[in-house]
C-alpha cells in the first residue's frame, strides 16, 4: 500500500509527513513524497531571463525532497518524487494514479502570512478534484505526532452518501486493525429553527444504528451522538485523544469519484484537534 | 536504516512547452510589445533624427541581428545557461560576467519603471475617455499622484511574478491579437486623414525618408540608433527558445524572420504614418513637442482616431501592463542566478518554498524598480524620455558584452569552419563593435545638459548620469562584493567547465 505525500518545505509540508508517517506504521504502507514545481512556460519579458534558472530550481526542489526524508522516522519506508505540472494539486493526482496509491496526505494549513488559520490553497485545490482520499494534517501535528492511529471516529451525516464513507471507514479499520467510533453530531440551532420541538438526538442515535446494523457481525463499534449549540460546539464537546483519526464525506455538491469539501467538514476542521480523512463520492466503485 | 532511493526526477523536466511556429511568432512580438515600444521611443527617435524615422528603423535592426545571431550560437552550445552574467562569466570570468549581469539587471529595472510610467499615462487617459471627463488624464500629471498609482501597478506585477502567475496562453492571443488590429486601425485612420488634408502642414513623403546617410550628424545616428536598438529588445527570444520549439530545428530561425518581418512592416507603416499626420514640429500634434514627446500614442490617440481612441488606451495599456508583469521575470531571474553562484550574497538564492519562485530576488528586483521611478519622476522634467535614452544605453552595454563575450567563448574554433567564421566570429564582433561604438558616442553626447528631455544634475545631461552612473554604482557595488565574498570572484564557481546542476534523467 502506497500513500501519497504532498510536500512544500514549509511547516505544513512537515505537518503532512508526520501524518504521512502516522498513517504509514499503522497500515502498513509506504509513502511517496512528492513535490510538484510548476512547469515552465516562456513568458514575453522584454529582457532576457535566465535559462540557468531551471537548473537552479531542481537543485534547489531536490534538496528540499532530501531534506524531506529527513523527516520521515527510520522505520517508515520513504520514497521522493520531483514532478512538474501546471498545479500542484493536479500533480498529486497524476502521481496517484500512477503509483496506484490508497490515500493522499497533506498539511492542511496555509503557510502565507494571513492563511495559517484557513486551509492553504493547495489543499483546497485538491480537494476540489480528488478521486482518492485525502488525509489533512492539522496545523502543527509534526510537534507530537503519535506512533500509530488510536482510533478512527467517522462522522455520519443524517442524509445519503454516507455509505461510501462508512465502506471506506471499515476497509481502513479493518485493514489496520483500529477500532471504529461512529459518531453523529447534532446541531441544537439547526434543529430549533428547522423543526421546532423534533428529537434531533433520537433521530441520529436511530442513524447510526441503522448504520451499524449493516455492518458486518462482530465489527468493533462504538456509537456516539454529539451535541452543540451548532456544529462546531458540538465537534469541539467531544473527547479527543492523541491518534484519533476524523474521517469525513465529501458534500453532496462533489461530481461522484471527486472530492470536495461540505459545510459540516470545513467547519469540523476549524475545530477538531485531530487529522481528518475527507472521501470522494463512490468512492471505490 | 531503510532503502532510501535518490530523488525521482521526472523526465518531462520543466519545460515541457512545445513551440510551434505561431506560437513562437506570438512569443517573439509580445516579447517586442510594439504598441508599448513605439509609443514610448516615436517621438525621442524623431527628436534624434528627424524625418530619417524609417532609416533608423531599418539600419537599428542590424547590430541587434547581430548580436543575436551570436547569443543563439552561445545558445546552442550551452543550453543550460543563458544570460549574460553566465555567459559572460564563462568567457571573460568573474568580473565582466559580473558587470554583464548588472548591465542587464539594471536595463530591466529601467525599463520596468518606464513600462510602468507609460501604463500610469495610459490608465488615466482610459479613465478620462471612459467617464468623458478630460481632465482625468492630467492626473498623471500630478507627480506625487503619478508615483503612487506607479508603485501600486509595480507592487502588483512583483506579487503575480512572486506567486508565480503568468498570462495563459489564450490571454496572450488575445491580447496580441487585439493590440494588432488595433495598430492597424491607427495607421490605416491617420493615412485617411492624410489624405484628407488633415495631416501635418509641410510635410509630403519622400524616399529620402529611408536614407540613414541623410542623417545630419553621426551623433543623431547613434542616439537614433540606440533608440531603436531597444524597440528591437526581445527579438533574440525568438532564436533562443530553440529548446523550446517542437517540431524542426528550422522552427526558431522561421519564427524569428517571420517576427521581424511584421514588426518592421508594422513601425515602417506606424512612422510614415505618424509622421504624415503629425510632422516634426515642436507645437501641437507635432512628434517634437516635448510636453507629448514621451508617450505619442497618448496625445495622438484622439486626433487621429477621434471617439475609438479609448481602443488604442487600450491596447498600449494591455500592452505595457502585461510586458511589465512578463518583464519582472527577468532580473528576479538574474538576481537569483546570482546569488545561487555566490556573485550576490546568498539571500538572493532563495526560493519560496510555496510558489517556487525567487522571493527575495523579486523583492529586491520590484523595490529597485520603485525607487528608480520615484527618484527620476522628482528629479527629471521628462522621465520617460530620459529612461528611454538610458535604457538604449543600457541595453547596448550588456549586448555589446555579450557579443564579445560569444567571440571569445569560441576562440578556438571560430576558423574552423566558414559558418563559424560568420556566426560566431563576424557576426557577434561586428555588433559588439557596433553597440560598443553606439554606447561611447551616445555616452559622451549625453554629458550635454540639451541631451535627452534637457534634464540635468550639477550641470551634466541626465540621460549620462543615469546610464554611465548605473555603470560606476555597479563598479562600486561589485567591488564591496567581492570583498566581502570573495568566493565567486577567484573564478573557480562558475567556469567554462561548469557542468550542468541538472539531475540527469
Amino acid at each position: 500500500m502506497r500513500l501519497i505525500v504532498g510536500y512544500q518545505a514549509t511547516p505544513s509540508g512537515a505537518d503532512g509527513i508526520a501524518l504521512g508517517a502516522t498513517l504509514a506504521r499503522s497500515l502498513q504502507a509506504s509513502l511517496d513524497i512528492c513535490l510538484v514545481l510548476p512547469r515552465e512556460r516562456p513568458v514575453p519579458s522584454k529582457a532576457p531571463v535566465e535559462a540557468g534558472y531551471d537548473d537552479i530550481l531542481v537543485d534547489q526542489a531536490t534538496d528540499w525532497l532530501t531534506e524531506a526524508l529527513t523527516l520521515v522516522p527510520e522505520d517508515v519506508e520513504a520514497r521522493t518524487h520531483l514532478l512538474f505540472d501546471e498545479s500542484f494539486a493536479r500533480g498529486l493526482l497524476d502521481c496517484a494514479e500512477h503509483c496506484d496509491a490508497y490515500m493522499i496526505v497533506v498539511g492542511a494549513a496555509g503557510d502565507g502570512l494571513l492563511g495559517r488559520h484557513s486551509i492553504g490553497t493547495v489543499t483546497s485545490d485538491l480537494l476540489h478534484v480528488a478521486h482518492v482520499p485525502v488525509a489533512l494534517a492539522p496545523r502543527g501535528y509534526r510537534h507530537s505526532p503519535p506512533q500509530r492511529i488510536r482510533e478512527l471516529t467517522c462522522a455520519i451525516g443524517s442524509r445519503p452518501g454516507a455509505a461510501e464513507l462508512v465502506e471506506a471507514a471499515t476497509d481502513l479499520s479493518t485493514s489496520a486493525e483500529l477500532p471504529l467510533r461512529l459518531l453523529s453530531l447534532v446541531s441544537a440551532e439547526a434543529e430549533s429553527i428547522q423543526a421546532p420541538g423534533s428529537n434531533g438526538l433520537a433521530k441520529a442515535e436511530d442513524v447510526l444504528r441503522t448504520v451499524k446494523a449493516e455492518l458486518p457481525a462482530g465489527s468493533d463499534v462504538q456509537l456516539q451522538v454529539a451535541e452543540g449549540s451548532g456544529i462546531e460546539k458540538a465537534a469541539s464537546s467531544l473527547d479527543w485523544h492523541s491518534g484519533d483519526v476524523l474521517m469525513v464525506g465529501s458534500s453532496r455538491l462533489a461530481q461522484p469519484h471527486r472530492l470536495f469539501l461540505g459545510s459540516v467538514a470545513a467547519k469540523m476542521l476549524r475545530v477538531v484537534p485531530v487529522p481528518m480523512i475527507v472521501v470522494p463520492r463512490e468512492a471505490g466503485k | 536504516m531503510n532503502e532510501r532511493a535518490a530523488v525521482d526526477v521526472e523526465s518531462k523536466g520543466l519545460s515541457a512547452g512545445q513551440l510551434g511556429l505561431l506560437a513562437s511568432v506570438v512569443l517573439g512580438i509580445s516579447t517586442i510589445a510594439p504598441a508599448y515600444a513605439l509609443t514610448a521611443s516615436l517621438g525621442p527617435t524623431v527628436t534624434e533624427v528627424g524625418v530619417h524615422l524609417p532609416a533608423i528603423f531599418i539600419v537599428g535592426f542590424i547590430p541587434m541581428l547581430l548580436v543575436a545571431l551570436g547569443y543563439r550560437e552561445l545558445n546552442a552550445a550551452e543550453p543550460d545557461s543563458g544570460t549574460s552574467f553566465t555567459w559572460a562569466s564563462k568567457a571573460f570570468g568573474p568580473y565582466v560576467g559580473w558587470m554583464g549581469g548588472w548591465g542587464l539587471i539594471a536595463a530591466t529595472i529601467i525599463v520596468l519603471s518606464n513600462l510602468a510610467g507609460v501604463a500610469v499615462d495610459f490608465f488615466y487617459l482610459f479613465l478620462a475617455q471612459v467617464t468623458g471627463n478630460d481632465s482625468l488624464a492630467d492626473l498623471t500629471a500630478d507627480k506625487p499622484l503619478n508615483i503612487v498609482t506607479c508603485l501600486v501597478f509595480m507592487a502588483l506585477s512583483a506579487w503575480l511574478c512572486y506567486r508565480g502567475m503568468q498570462e495563459t496562453k489564450r490571454v496572450q492571443y488575445t491580447m496580441l491579437t487585439f493590440q494588432l488590429l488595433v495598430m492597424a486601425w491607427f495607421i490605416v485612420a491617420a493615412f485617411v486623414k492624410v489624405g484628407a488634408g488633415e495631416g501635418a502642414e509641410g510635410i509630403s513623403f519622400s524616399l529620402d525618408w529611408f536614407d540613414p546617410f541623410g542623417i545630419p550628424t553621426f551623433s543623431a545616428f547613434t542616439a537614433g540608433l540606440s533608440l531603436s536598438i531597444f524597440m528591437y529588445w526581445g527579438w533574440d527570444v525568438c532564436l533562443t527558445v530553440n529548446e523550446e520549439t517542437a517540431g524542426s530545428a528550422k522552427i526558431p530561425g522561421r519564427a524569428a524572420l517571420v517576427t521581424v518581418f511584421c514588426i518592421i512592416v508594422l513601425y515602417l507603416l506606424t512612422a510614415v504614418a505618424t509622421l504624415l499626420f503629425a510632422g516634426t514640429g515642436d507645437t501641437g500634434n507635432g512628434l517634437q513637442n516635448p510636453d507629448t514627446t514621451d508617450n505619442v500614442f497618448a496625445a495622438l490617440a484622439g486626433p487621429v482616431m477621434g471617439p475609438f481612441a479609448i481602443l488604442l488606451s487600450l491596447a498600449v495599456l494591455s500592452s505595457s501592463a502585461s510586458s511589465l508583469q512578463a518583464t519582472f521575470i527577468s532580473p528576479a531571474r538574474t538576481l537569483l542566478a546570482m546569488g545561487h553562484y555566490q556573485a550576490l550574497p546568498t539571500r538572493f538564492a532563495s526560493i519560496t518554498p510555496r510558489f517556487s519562485t525567487p522571493g527575495f530576488a523579486t523583492l529586491v528586483a520590484g523595490g529597485s524598480s520603485a525607487a528608480f521611478y520615484a527618484v527620476m519622476r522628482v528629479v527629471s522634467d521628462n522621465v520617460l524620455t530620459d529612461t528611454i535614452a538610458a535604457l538604449g544605453l543600457m541595453i547596448c552595454f550588456y549586448y555589446g558584452i555579450t557579443a564579445f563575450a560569444c567571440v571569445w567563448y569560441f576562440r578556438e574554433d571560430l576558423f574552423t569552419s566558414t559558418r563559424n567564421f560568420f556566426f560566431k566570429f563576424l557576426a557577434p564582433l561586428l555588433g559588439g563593435v557596433g553597440m560598443a561604438v553606439v554606447f561611447i558616442q551616445t555616452s559622451i553626447d549625453a554629458w550635454d545638459p540639451e541631451f535627452g528631455s534637457g534634464s540635468s544634475l550639477f550641470g551634466i545631461g541626465m540621460v549620462f548620469l543615469i546610464g554611465v552612473g548605473i555603470i560606476a554604482l555597479g563598479l562600486v557595488i561589485m567591488l564591496v562584493v567581492a570583498l566581502r565574498k570573495p568566493e565567486f570572484f577567484k573564478g573557480d564557481i562558475l567556469r567554462r567547465d561548469t557542468p550542468p546542476l541538472i539531475v540527469e534523467d
